[in-house]
């Protein structure tokens, strides 16, 4: 255990360093969402008018639907990453090392987990200064950042399996880009469950995306909602359980 | 007990491609080991095999007495390996590559930083060791590469075409480093395409061609083997392959080892004391009315001992190397 820790603490600094060396790529992961934060806050601003809205705002609706949309975004550029290495070399060099190779996707996992929670961060920081307001406090956005780093890595595991099973960069990230915004719109991210179609609504229930949605809005509206906390991670974290076993075996075929 | 044994090694990619074919081999702990063979021949299949990347077909592979297969992590921290293609992360200093690998095979960070440090002293670049990788040049990525590979202090070191786009004077330094390497008690097995190369590292060395080894030993062995000199005759720019045969035939009285070499308009044999014999090879040719552009006499090449053993003469390609991707893990 503290040997896989030591080994995936090696390649999460790396990623750590990789990342915080272009800040023009961090800068432009997060130019998106915020964007997504400055329009749809205003375009929809007076949705909040409709029967059936009970949040104050729709910006207080919008701020944790962005969140997921930014993990989302980092997410399915972990693959890209993926791939990047194998052309490199640099996956040959880490596995002719005598380490774990479960260290070595574990080591990515914790890194992807980083950078949603930092990228949450933000975003939360940017909502505050736009007039958002948090039931929860900070220890509620702690809550969030943690919820936006187990999302990260559930997605980002998505993101590796089909980098390994193409090992085509442009591949992965043309099939993130395309997934990102179905699942988001299909789920209560954009619109409360009471005004969305029946079908939609039907659909929203199956989505993931839906319940770490529902969670981090209790967050920032209403307070802890121990019930909607636990089906967020029990959905997140099952679905990160998935797609990581996924990416492990699409792994260990890569590298066989 | 050798330090790398390769036994009846068979690699079969999936579609069927036979790229190892049976092949058996010691390197012993001090040598400097070539295999030396054209692109596409086994090298870097077995090569991949040795240091635990790949997974053979057939036969048994191990190093230090520990096969590679069944017991692939004490391989892996014995040994050293620079692929032929550099595997640097760009976005990291030379620094942090080396700490970073010196850190993965189990080095504690200051120990790590302390061995780098030296390694960038001896590879000179120690003036760039704060610039991120991806602005080096070819042959600073190289050394660098390399210094990946020892950062951990290895026993034996695995080069894969180590100076494959190096110009000749950082050619020759590398070689001059690697001799050094090896004097201070490094084994080193080295693939390469140049018979110079071979010729000038190897203390001893394997010729493989087409998954299989043709012919091992030292390079002067190999030479000897050829039984003496060459003489090559070379004819007129006009003369058709009948005259090149006729050359070859007269030339083949003089031969020790049968058969003369038939190339485009010239034809060689090897036979001892080939200098003193010389005047006797014009007579014959003169009554054989061969018209001769050029005689001369010279030491064998391993080029001729790779064309005896394989039948072909030595092609050196410089074109790009098939894509990583394709290399990438190829399945059992």
């Amino acid at each position: 255990m503290t040997r896989t820790l030591r080994e995936s603490g090696i390649l999460w600094a790396r990623q750590m360093k990789k990342l915080v060396r272009i800040p023009l790529l961090l800068f432009f992961a997060l130019a998106q969402p915020l964007i997504f934060l400055l329009l749809f806050s205003q375009v929809f601003t007076n949705l909040d008018r409709l029967p059936g809205f009970e949040y104050d705002s729709y910006l207080q609706f919008l701020v944790p639907s962005i969140v997921a949309l930014t993990a989302l975004n980092s997410a399915f550029q972990s693959g890209i990453g993926m791939v990047t290495d194998i052309e490199s070399g640099m996956l040959d060099k880490f596995l002719i090392a005598p380490i774990r190779r479960s260290s070595v996707l574990l080591g990515k996992v914790f890194a992807d987990a980083t950078r949603s929670a930092a990228q949450a961060t933000v975003i939360v920081l940017v909502s505050l200064l736009m007039g958002a307001r948090f039931a929860t406090g900070i220890p509620g956005v702690a809550a969030m950042t943690v919820l936006a780093a187990l999302f990260g890595i559930a997605w980002a595991g998505l993101s590796n399996i089909i980098a390994l099973r193409t090992r085509n960069g442009e591949l992965t990230m043309i099939v993130g880009i395309l997934i990102t915004f179905p699942v988001l719109f299909l789920s209560t991210a954009f619109m409360p469950s009471i005004l969305l179609p029946e079908w939609l609504d039907t659909v929203a229930k199956f989505n993931p995306i839906t319940y770490i949605v529902e969670a981090l809005r209790a967050l920032v509206n209403t307070g802890w909602d121990w019930t909607a906390i636990a089906q967020a991670l029990g959905v997140t974290g099952g679905l990160a359980v998935v797609t990581f076993a996924g990416a492990t075996r699409a792994f260990r075929k890569a590298i066989e | 007990m050798a330090l790398i044994q390769v036994d009846e090694l068979v690699k079969v990619y999936p579609g069927g491609v036979r790229a190892v074919d049976d092949i058996s081999f010691v390197v012993e702990e001090g040598e400097i080991f070539g295999f030396l063979g054209p692109n596409g021949a086994g090298k870097t299949t077995t090569i991949r095999v040795i240091v635990t990347l790949l997974k053979p077909t057939s036969g048994r592979v191990a190093v230090d007495g520990i096969d590679v297969v069944a017991d692939p992590e004490p391989v892996r921290r014995r040994i050293g390996y620079a692929a032929q293609f550099i595997g640097v992360d760009d976005d990291l200093t030379a620094m942090e590559n080396l700490v970073m690998q010196g850190r993965l095979h189990g080095l504690e960070p200051r120990e790590a930083q302390r061995r780098s440090h030296e390694l960038l002293e001896v590879l000179q670049l120690v003036e760039v060791a704060g610039r991120r990788a991806g602005t080096f040049s070819g042959g600073m990525r190289r050394r660098l590469d390399l210094g990946q590979a020892l950062v951990h202090g290895p026993r034996v070191l695995f080069l894969d075409e180590p100076t494959t786009g190096l110009d000749p004077q950082t050619r020759r330094a590398l070689w001059e480093y690697l001799r050094e390497l090896n004097s201070r008690g490094v084994t080193i097995f080295l693939t390469t395409q140049y018979l110079e190369e071979a010729d000038a590292l190897a203390t001893r060395l394997a010729i493989i061609d087409q998954g299989v080894i043709a012919i091992e030993g030292t390079p002067a062995a190999l030479k000897r083997g050829l039984g003496g000199d060459a003489i090559t005759v070379t004819l007129p720019d006009d003369a058709g392959p009948d005259a090149t045969e006729q050359a070859a035939r007269v030339l083949e009285r003089f031969s020790d080892t049968g058969e003369a070499a038939r190339f485009d308009r010239s034809a060689r044999v090897f036979t001892a004391e080939a200098a003193s014999r010389l005047a006797e090879v014009v007579r014959a040719l003169d009554g054989a009315s061969v018209k001769v552009a050029r005689l001369e006499v010279s030491e064998p090449t391993l080029d001729d001992v790779f064309l005896r053993h394989t039948g072909s003469r030595m092609r050196v390609e410089e074109s790009k190397p098939p894509s990583r991707l394709r290399m990438f893990g190829r399945g059992r």
